[in-house]
């Protein structure tokens, strides 16, 4: 084992020195860097009989940069996990020494999903979550917030959402996060490998910008990119063993063969079989779109509010993809490649334009997440789960092909990513589709996962399926008899990849006109770093309210409601809601969707009372008692359901954390997973889309309500379940991330922005105490 | 707090080389269910119990919201005979029943029913803040049946008894809030309905449910994951 010399320093960029010092010079004090040391560990997690840490003893001096890598299942990640003295004692074995951390956030981490590591509902507070765990006060907070963010160059506004972001700012983002703990060491997992090329150099041009002389550890089974950037490069085999040590050159010029793979046993990139590429116009095509144009996706945050006419995202779009040929569609996020996808499927309506598809039963489709799609107990069953999978003995053959026949009575949750990615193909492919789409198929898989995956698609173009793959993966791309790049045709670029040149060879083309919805396009020096609440893009009075106002406004109406005990003294207080109502109110349309299940429920409520009272059933009497009921009712929820809608997660963790000071983690974690919560809801529409597409939509029939009951209850349990698996795989991620940054010891954290009292809460809380006199003083007027 | 970082590490360290000194090979047949607790004391929620008990919460807002087209299939049978309304209500109970049988730490079930209901409040659900007082009273009611047991019994006759109890106590809320003009008879048949509902849908279901959460090998890091996960095919 030797500690090569200090090689090389920062490559990217002549403004290197950006990583410690704030701009402003207000920056904190820098830690120095920190050694990382593992001596004769060995873990063993309860789920395995055998220890994936098998006795390493790695000791990292400070302000070395080290590569960790080998193949898949090699145990780099646990490995990392271990460095980061984030190893969960309580879910396995430990033996040996791994010292954790003497203080919050002082090794940061980076994962290979950056979107788990985002826990702040904008850009700021995102990058405030760290110093708020050290529990810093609000000064220094915003002073290491806004160093962070330079530094990371995340460019961004410190109110922007980060759940729109490209992958490669929320790699930023997430980057700018661990800075603001001024770590001294980084740990990176992967964190490159989500990325299109181009962004992937940006963002580590981005990294080694910060590094300084902090120690780093990288953990990626590319090498090749981070040779020249690290000072030593240690390989990992089975159970962590460590295969080779020592200065790049020496480790990576005699290639192991578990670490790199051999350019003699790599895949021949032109083996795809080219029935399409000699005669490209050969045969009819199975999927041909002439002048397509796309429309816009609505944005989450536009759906709240009024909805905008936007123009379109891509236009003049021609492809033709034959029988036996493989199409790929290009481009970075943001370019449209997921909208268009959804056209081809038929989830959305091209806004112009020609396109030809076959039938839904004949297409068949490949989510990037091949979870999202399961829905069987075991893989077998799950090749034909399909109503439109006929023919068990294809499926037989099918998963031979697959090399998942030894599996085929296990679970598909319980799968690795490739053998899930390859399932969900054949399960696919048992489908006996015309066309099969699949979206970032090789995405995060190794060498090896990647050409069993090649193998795959050359059995489906075998078998004269057209197949349409969205990805940037370069050797896919040089496979492709087609390729239609939506970003060399004007498709806007990711802000990582300015400095990419755009790689040749189209057969496609389309034209795009306005650039997509760009989450910020500013440069840092205009973006604004200040920490405060986001705007909503339709402000309402009631914005201004303390949510502890808000609550009380609520709870005071309800607790009104019970002295309502005659209809007349009903639609008095129901008119009092509606003269106070404009104050809570941010546009017709979301408000009718808000009061239109409280009519339902009022209605509903009327009706039951008509049959359920002890009065004669249908007699006068009963009908206004009835009637009483529906305004009480009304009554009761209205102002809570109208005033909610300015509810903001962030702005409630900080009034229940930082005035009432209820524990500091349950509201903080709360509030983390408040603020993702427009990820579940998009997660759910994946999963039942999925469904939809592979023909397992439920069909609601009103003249069997049991049978169609039945069904929806067994759609719905199939789809929790998916939502469950998907949440709980995050989770880990998550709380790894968070402790990174200081979580796991935050029980007396601070919380960046006060929550204040303002004079609009006098106004509110004088609605509220109107909202619950209001109803017993009437009472006691009209007398009784 | 947490036990995975540091200042607790320690102490664990030389616990678990102990236990590993004693039994080196983990059985490979899953733990019996008494043996699948979360580690002591159980106030110490580790980051990644507090995370996925939230998380939960959340997953439930969104079953809620398509739970409601299943009401739409009932409507005649509710229109016919309103106490029926309560053979659906298990459902809502779901979150906290989930939570407590994977997480197993006082209050997960408050929790993670109370994040739900928020979450569905927020979005605009018709009950406004009485989905919180529900949220509160459902969450109790799983809560009751597994504090009784010390968070030591997390087996399907607690589950059920935590969806009747749900049951019971959301019963209570909704007869003296949303029902208060209904007859006795009507209000009796309410609550029975609300039992069984709260018996299958919360308490059967819910346990069906984290059986197969835990087959799928993805709850490894917690107690239900113990119970339930298979041993790697490795």
């Amino acid at each position: 084992m030797s500690a090569g010399p200090t090689v090389l320093g920062v490559t990217a960029g002549a403004d290197g020195t950006l990583g410690d010092a704030a701009p402003d010079g207000t920056g904190p004090a820098s830690h120095a860097a920190v050694p990382l040391a593992l001596d004769a560990v060995t873990w063993t997690p309860s789920t395995r009989s055998r220890p994936t840490i098998d006795d390493l003893t790695l000791h990292i001096p400070a302000g070395q940069r080290v590569l960790l890598t080998g193949p898949s299942g090699g145990g780099k990640s646990t490995v990392l996990r271990a460095l980061t003295g984030l190893l969960d004692t309580s879910t396995g074995d430990l033996a040996g020494d791994a010292t954790g951390p003497t203080r919050p956030g002082e090794r940061g981490l980076l994962l290979q999903q950056p979107l788990h590591a985002l826990i702040g509902g904008s850009v700021g507070r995102d990058a405030a979550f760290g110093p708020e765990n050290a529990a810093l006060d609000r000064e220094e907070i915003q002073r290491r917030v806004t160093s962070a963010l330079h530094a990371a160059r995340v460019g961004l506004d410190a109110a922007t959402s980060p759940w729109d972001l490209s992958g490669g700012q929320q790699q930023r983002l997430a980057l700018a996060g661990s800075l603001a703990l001024d770590p001294g060491a980084l740990l990176l997992d992967e964190p490159l490998s989500m990325l299109d090329r181009p962004t992937a150099r940006a963002v580590r041009a981005a990294i080694l910008d910060v590094v300084g002389d902090r120690t780093l550890v990288v953990a990626d089974h590319d090498a090749d990119g981070w040779a020249p950037h690290v000072d030593r490069v240690i390989v990992l085999g089975a159970q962590a063993h460590v295969l080779a040590d020592g200065a790049p050159d020496d480790v990576l010029e005699q290639p192991d063969p578990a670490a790199t793979p051999d350019p003699a046993t790599a895949p021949d990139p032109t083996a795809m079989p080219a029935p399409a590429r000699a005669s490209g116009t050969s045969g009819t095509p199975v999927l041909s779109l002439s002048r397509v144009s796309i429309a816009r996706r609505r944005r989450r945050d536009e759906a709240r509010g009024k909805r905008t006419i936007a123009s379109p995202l891509l236009e003049g779009i021609d492809l033709a993809v034959p029988a036996g040929c493989v199409a790929v569609l290009t481009g970075p996020s943001g370019s449209g490649k997921t909208t268009l996808l959804r056209t081809i499927l038929g989830l959305a309506d091209p806004a112009g334009g020609h396109l030809e598809r076959p039938e839904p039963s004949r297409i068949a489709f490949v989510p990037q997440e091949p979870e999202h799609s399961f829905v069987a107990r075991t893989v077998r069953t799950e090749v034909t789960a399909s109503p439109w999978a006929h023919d068990p003995g294809l499926a037989e053959s099918l998963l031979q092909r697959a090399d998942l026949g030894h599996l085929s009575d296990a679970q598909p949750f319980e799968l690795s990513g490739g053998e899930q990615r390859r399932l969900a193909i054949i399960a696919a492919l048992a489908q006996e589709p015309a066309l099969l789409v699949l979206d970032e198929p090789t995405v995060g898989l190794d060498q090896e996962r990647r050409t069993q995956m090649f193998a795959l698609l050359e059995e489906a173009t075998a078998r004269g399926c057209a197949v349409l793959a969205a990805t940037h993966d370069p050797d896919l791309i040089t496979r492709a008899h087609v390729r239609l790049d939506l970003a060399e045709h004007g498709g806007t670029r990711d802000d990582d990849a300015q400095s990419a040149s755009p790689e040749p060879a189209a057969t496609g083309t389309a034209l795009a006109l306005a650039p997509a919805t760009a989450p910020a396009s500013a440069s840092a020096s205009a973006s604004d770093t200040t920490l405060r609440p986001p705007r909503r893009p339709r402000p309402a009075p009631a914005d201004v309210l303390n949510p502890l106002t808000t609550i009380a406004i609520a709870v005071a109406a309800a607790v009104g409601s019970f002295a309502i005990d005659r209809w007349q003294l009903g639609l008095l207080s129901c008119v009092l809601v509606a003269v106070l109502a404009p104050l809570a109110v941010r546009g017709v349309r979301s408000t009718a969707l808000r009061l239109i299940p409280i009519a339902l429920a009022a209605v509903g409520l009327c009706w039951s009372t008509v049959l359920a009272s002890p009065l004669p059933v249908f007699s006068g009497t009963t009908w206004l008692l009835g009637l009483k009921e529906a305004l009480r009712i009304g009554y009761f929820v209205a102002p809570g359901v109208l005033i909610f809608a300015s509810l903001d997660p962030t702005r409630l963790g900080d009034a229940l954390g930082g005035r009432l000071r209820l524990p500091g983690r349950p509201v903080a974690a709360s509030v983390a997973g408040l603020v993702r919560a427009g990820l579940t809801a998009d997660v759910w529409e994946r999963i039942m889309t999925s469904r939809r597409l592979r023909g397992l939509g439920a069909r609601r029939d009103l003249r069997h309500p049991l049978r169609s009951g039945a069904a929806l209850v067994r759609l719905l349990a199939s789809c929790t379940l998916a939502l469950l698996v998907d949440a709980v795989r995050g989770t880990e991620q998550q709380a790894l991330a968070m402790d990174a940054r200081g979580f796991a010891t935050a029980q007396h954290r601070t919380w960046a922005l006060p929550s204040p009292f303002t004079r609009g809460d006098l106004v509110g809380l004088a609605a509220a105490a109107l909202l619950l006199a209001a109803p017993w003083v009437l009472r006691t007027v009209l007398g009784g | 707090m947490s036990t995975g970082s540091t200042p607790a590490a320690s102490s664990a360290r030389a616990e678990k080389t102990a236990a590993t000194g004693a039994s080196p090979t983990p059985a490979p047949t899953p733990a019996p269910a008494s043996d699948a607790l979360a580690r002591r004391p159980l106030p110490a929620y580790r980051t990644v119990d507090l995370v996925l008990t939230v998380a939960i919460g959340v997953v439930f807002a969104f079953v809620f919201l398509a739970w409601g087209q299943v009401y739409t299939l009932f409507t005649p049978l509710q229109a016919v005979l309103p106490p029926s309304v309560g053979l659906l209500a298990g459902v809502w109970f779901l979150p906290a029943l989930v939570a407590m049988l994977i997480v197993r730490r006082p209050g997960a079930a408050v929790l993670a029913e109370v994040i739900a209901a928020v979450l569905e409040m927020v979005l605009g659900g018709q009950w406004g803040i009485g989905t919180v007082v529900s949220g509160l009273l459902q969450g109790g009611g799983v809560e009751i049946a597994f504090l009784v047991t010390a968070y030591r019994r997390f087996t399907l006759p607690v589950a059920i008894a935590g969806g009747a109890l749900s049951g019971i106590l959301e019963w209570v809320y909704e007869r003296f809030s949303y029902y208060p003009e209904w007859s006795w008879a009507s209000a009796w048949a309410l609550l029975g309905f609300f039992i069984v509902s709260g018996a299958l849908l919360c308490g059967v279901l819910g346990w069906l449910i984290v059986r197969a959460l835990g087959a799928t090998g993805a709850l490894s890091a917690f107690p239900a994951g113990r119970q339930w996960g298979r041993r790697s095919r490795a």
